[in-house]
């Protein structure tokens, strides 16, 4: 397992610092966190824990505070805590 | 190595580590349950260090499958790796194979969405770098084994524990849009990674909605004039430069982080 996870993270650092990349393909890898990013939070808020697809309304509502809060703040450590507690609040209502 | 720039990575970990501490949790509970010891939950976090992967492997485990299917779901949730570690390669041409292989064993969703959302401080510095991730996986291993040595002491959903590291997606990913253009990538990836996750099993998702909405995004470049930073955004200046040395980009910091401008 150690090794199957190591190679892909390994090979393309390797090979490709050794390259240099032509600026149209750096923009490009530009856009390569934020889709990751977002391909992990939008199922978050709109699949159940089995894998069904179904709205989180707890991750959701507490996703849309945060969303903003980021946003306008930009504290990370701070955001992270408010979600927590707006989650564990929702908790208690929902 | 450079001391200071270690620290400076460590403290950029910290919210990761709010988020691995529970999740580490989490995963040393369910470990325990498939039948792993304490000492093998411990091994498997320092070895493999790779969240997702790690879940799957012992759900596969606590059903009785061989080791070979296992290997091969590990070896296709982590390929998602591969763009990663691709986009961090930019940072640093001018390292040796072996700093190379000890940073990109530690390659993570969470430090790599870290180390982009300044890219001014990883640029040619290993040494932040490794300060992050190794914060980061110290953390991880002490919530695996801490899960599997407590079992059933702590509510693991309870205190707002299950949205923490969700949260930090969150704040990483409003980090990356960096122009108009991001935004409109950032909701037809969203958009399309749940169509795909309906439509595929696994982690598949990922990987294709990566390409995607990568893909989209070049498109986008292509064709339309580029537009300025959002202003709500604190950014730096951008110089573009021909090709070698650190590539210079919008760059926009945070408080949380550390508030190095270039």
């Amino acid at each position: 397992m150690a090794f199957a996870t190591f190679l892909p993270r390994f090979i393309p650092m390797a090979l490709l610092s050794r390259l240099v990349i032509p600026e149209r393909v750096k923009k490009g890898l530009d856009y390569i966190p934020i889709s990751i990013l977002s391909a992990i939070v939008f199922p978050i808020l709109f699949f159940n824990e089995e894998g069904g697809a179904g709205i989180q309304p707890q991750y959701l509502l507490s996703a849309i505070p945060v969303f903003i809060f980021v946003w306008k703040v930009k504290s990370l450590w701070g955001s992270v805590i408010l979600g927590m507690l707006i989650y564990w609040g929702l908790g208690s209502i929902l | 190595m450079d001391n200071h720039q270690f620290k400076a990575g460590a403290k950029a970990a910290l919210p990761i580590v709010l988020g691995y501490l529970p999740v580490g949790m989490a995963f040393g509970i369910l470990a325990r349950k498939a039948g792993l010891t304490t000492f093998e939950v411990g091994l498997m976090s320092l070895l493999v260090y790779a969240g997702a992967s790690q879940f799957i492997a012992i759900e596969m485990i606590s059903k009785g499958i061989s080791w070979f299917p296992i290997v091969i779901a590990t070896f296709f949730i982590n390929l998602r790796h591969l763009l990663m570690s691709s986009t961090l390669s930019l940072y640093f041409n001018r390292h040796s194979l072996r700093t190379l292989g000890l940073l990109s064993a530690q390659l993570t969703d969470e430090s790599f969405a870290v180390a982009m959302s300044d890219t001014s401080k990883i640029s040619n510095r290993p040494g932040y770098l490794f300060g992050l991730q190794v914060t980061s996986q110290v953390a991880w291993i002490a919530g695996s084994v801490g899960g599997a040595f407590f079992g059933g002491l702590i509510n693991h959903k309870g205190y707002g524990l299950p949205f923490a590291l969700p949260s930090l997606f969150i704040c990483l990913l409003v980090i990356q849009i960096k122009t108009i253009h991001h935004f409109w990538v950032l909701i037809l990836a969203g958009v399309s990674s749940l169509i795909f996750k309906w439509a595929l099993p696994g982690n598949w998702y990922i990987i294709l909605t990566a390409f995607l909405a990568t893909g989209i995004g070049m498109v986008i470049e292509k064709k339309l004039i580029p537009s300025p930073s959002m202003p709500v955004l604190r950014s730096s200046s951008a110089t573009e430069d021909g090709g070698e040395g650190e590539p210079a980009r919008r760059t926009s910091s945070l408080e949380g982080g550390g508030g190095g401008e270039k």
